[in-house]
């Protein structure tokens, strides 16, 4: 079994080292400082934050919400939350440029912000992938905190806003941070629901998963790779992170 | 004054019905149930977490239902005690204080008496992961206890404590409520506690009141088999009533062909001949009689021969199985270890017992 566990690591390992196989060539280096290759890490980074940003806004009072309520209908939202999980992001993407092509959809775009093939549809097909994993983490995180918690607190006088940022924050702090690297990462990475709303202009909506893709497809292997390598190198930064959060607190 | 009015509660598969409940100022009230009878669910809708049915709750002569919790005044231990894990103890007591927004000056000495009872000075830069069980429970009743509540919520205070450290804190808790005399509401299921600590007690089962009154009441007199049952009462006999003599103001009451007798003046009118009623008396409230010593007058007219069947041995005092010659009638008898070691008792050893007629209790 352990074998199997060593097994593993070594096949990420080696697919991780082999992209070193092209790295240092005169290409490597262009591709690294292009001024396109410098966006689209921007516009990762931007967008992926700003996705998060949004996912933890709503998502944060739906999973205290159904972390501690009962209503009715909870049981089909909770259901709902997995919807991005387990259809395809491509197909997440193309419901958006349906929807948008129905007459309310235009009245946003039109009245509004245009989404299709624009920065902000990087964000809103981010924010749809995520926002339903968020929100689960997140409610994973509360679940773990007694209720009673709070009972306490509020019978010593705490107002529900007092009470949750004495005691329920506090204690599921760490959870609910790793829940937000987490979502960003996934942000970060994500590619089929930003390609099909947002498409792939460089220079203007090519994130960096887009911007792998599109390399491969002009065969500029150089650009795949540096951008490859950064991804990686971020991600396991946010593992990292994760690990570090993930610790159990001890109050010593 | 504490008023609790038809209280009714449906929550999940629990049902509690027109729950009433008032308890004196400063005083020290048990609701008594089986385990899983909704006590919780009882202190969290006082609280004000659940939403009852109807009910009305005043504390004093405000009327609290509809108030969120944190304006009700209403200080709650739960069983799991929910001391803050990130708060050092000096916080946990002082959280109360500082989200109520009150003066620290005024309870400041309020608070370092508090603490001086609980014996807790020398925790109060601790974790409450660092805390044994006992200094856990001594924690909790103190932040409950710091912002003066109106009233106290108690559940199940003494549960999952070792014995020895069980006792202490039943005894702080007497301590305490002898100094600060703070209202108490307190749910349990436990007897012990609330003879320790009780004067009033609501005996509440399958979501209904059973009976109220004040401790010796309930534990002497249960008012009906049910709540002699739930009490576990051992000596609960089917009887009929034989006589009623008014000369002597007794009624006569048969059981298996032994006579039994009880003063008339506990149950008025209530009580007919040829009727069948429930006879009960408590363990502790039989007398072994050591031979050729002389027998009270009150204890003269029950007494009754026969042979001990067996004794065990329960820590704190001896549980004797005896059965009457006439009648073949079995009693528990729980007795002192003193007392036992005394008698010189031992198994099918013939001996006399002698109940006292104010300790038998007729269930109509």
């Amino acid at each position: 079994m352990i074998g199997a566990a060593v097994g593993i690591f070594i096949f990420y390992l080696g697919l991780i080292l082999s992209l070193f196989y092209f790295v240092g060539g005169k290409g490597f280096w262009e591709a690294l400082s292009h001024p396109n290759t410098l966006f689209s890490i921007r516009l990762s980074l931007v967008g992926a934050t700003l996705a998060t940003f949004f996912a933890v806004i709503i998502g944060l009072p739906s999973a205290y919400a159904l972390s501690r309520f009962k209503f009715v209908g909870k049981g089909i939202l909770d259901t709902f939350l997995e919807i991005p999980m387990i259809i395809s992001p491509v197909a997440l993407g193309a419901a958006f440029l349906v929807f948008f092509n129905t007459p309310l959809g235009e009245l946003i775009q039109t009245k509004g912000i245009y989404f299709v093939f624009e920065v902000p549809g990087i964000i809103l097909a981010q924010f749809a992938t995520i926002a339903g994993l968020t929100t689960r983490l997140m409610k994973a995180s509360l679940d773990e905190i007694s209720p009673r918690y709070e009972a306490v607190a509020r019978s010593l006088g705490s107002s529900p806003w007092q009470t949750f940022y004495r005691v329920t924050l506090p204690l599921s702090f760490r959870g609910l941070l790793a829940s937000v690297i987490l979502s960003w990462a996934k942000a970060f990475g994500e590619f089929g629901a930003t390609v099909t709303l947002a498409g792939a202009m460089p220079g203007k909506t090519e994130t960096m998963p887009i911007a792998i893709f599109t390399s491969l497809a002009s065969a500029n292997i150089d650009k795949a790779i540096v951008l490859i390598l950064i991804l990686v190198a971020f991600g396991l930064l946010v593992l990292y992170s994760v690990r570090l959060t993930g610790k159990r607190v001890r109050y010593d | 004054m504490i008023r609790i009015e038809g209280l009714t509660i449906l929550f999940e598969s629990f049902k509690i019905m027109n729950l009433n409940i008032q308890i004196e100022e400063g005083g020290f009230h048990f609701l008594l149930g089986p385990t899983g009878s909704g006590k919780t669910l009882i202190l969290e809708s006082i609280m004000g977490l659940h939403k009852p049915k109807r009910g009305r709750i005043w504390i004093g002569d405000k009327e609290v239902q509809g108030l969120p919790p944190e304006r009700r005044g209403i200080s709650y231990v739960p069983q799991d005690l929910a001391l803050f894990p990130h708060l050092k103890v000096r916080e946990n007591i002082l959280f109360g204080i500082r989200a109520r927004d009150l003066d620290m000056k005024i309870y400041e000495e309020y608070v370092y008496a508090l603490v001086e009872v609980m014996k807790i000075g020398h925790l109060l830069d601790r974790y409450p992961a660092h805390l044994s069980g006992g200094e856990k429970k001594r924690v909790a009743l103190l932040r409950a206890l710091a912002p003066k509540p109106k009233l106290l919520l108690l559940d199940e205070p003494l549960s999952g404590l070792d014995p020895s450290i069980k006792v202490d804190i039943q005894h702080l808790l007497k301590n305490l409520h002898a100094s600060f005399h703070p209202t108490t509401l307190c749910v349990t299921h436990d007897f012990e506690e609330v003879y320790f600590l009780g004067d009033g007690i609501t005996i509440f089962i399958d979501g209904k009141v059973e009976q109220v009154g004040r401790r010796d009441d309930v534990f002497l007199r249960p008012n009906s088999e049910k709540v002699a049952q739930f009490l576990g009462a051992k000596n609960l006999y089917r009887a009929k009533v034989l006589k009623n003599e008014p000369s002597s103001q007794r009624l006569i009451l048969g059981v298996n062909g032994l006579q039994f007798s009880i003063p008339m003046s506990l149950y008025q009118d209530r009580i007919e001949v040829g009727k069948e009623v429930d006879l009960f008396i408590r363990p502790e409230e039989v007398m072994i009689l050591r031979d050729g010593k002389l027998v009270k007058d009150s204890l003269k007219q029950n007494i009754f021969e026969g042979k001990i069947l067996d004794i065990s041995n329960r820590e704190r005092y001896y549980t004797i199985y005896f059965q009457t010659t006439e009648g073949k009638i079995l009693f528990e008898i729980s007795i002192p270890n003193y007392a036992f070691r005394n008698l010189n008792l031992s198994i099918r050893k013939m001996v006399r017992i002698a109940l006292r007629e104010e300790s038998l209790w007729v269930m109509v």
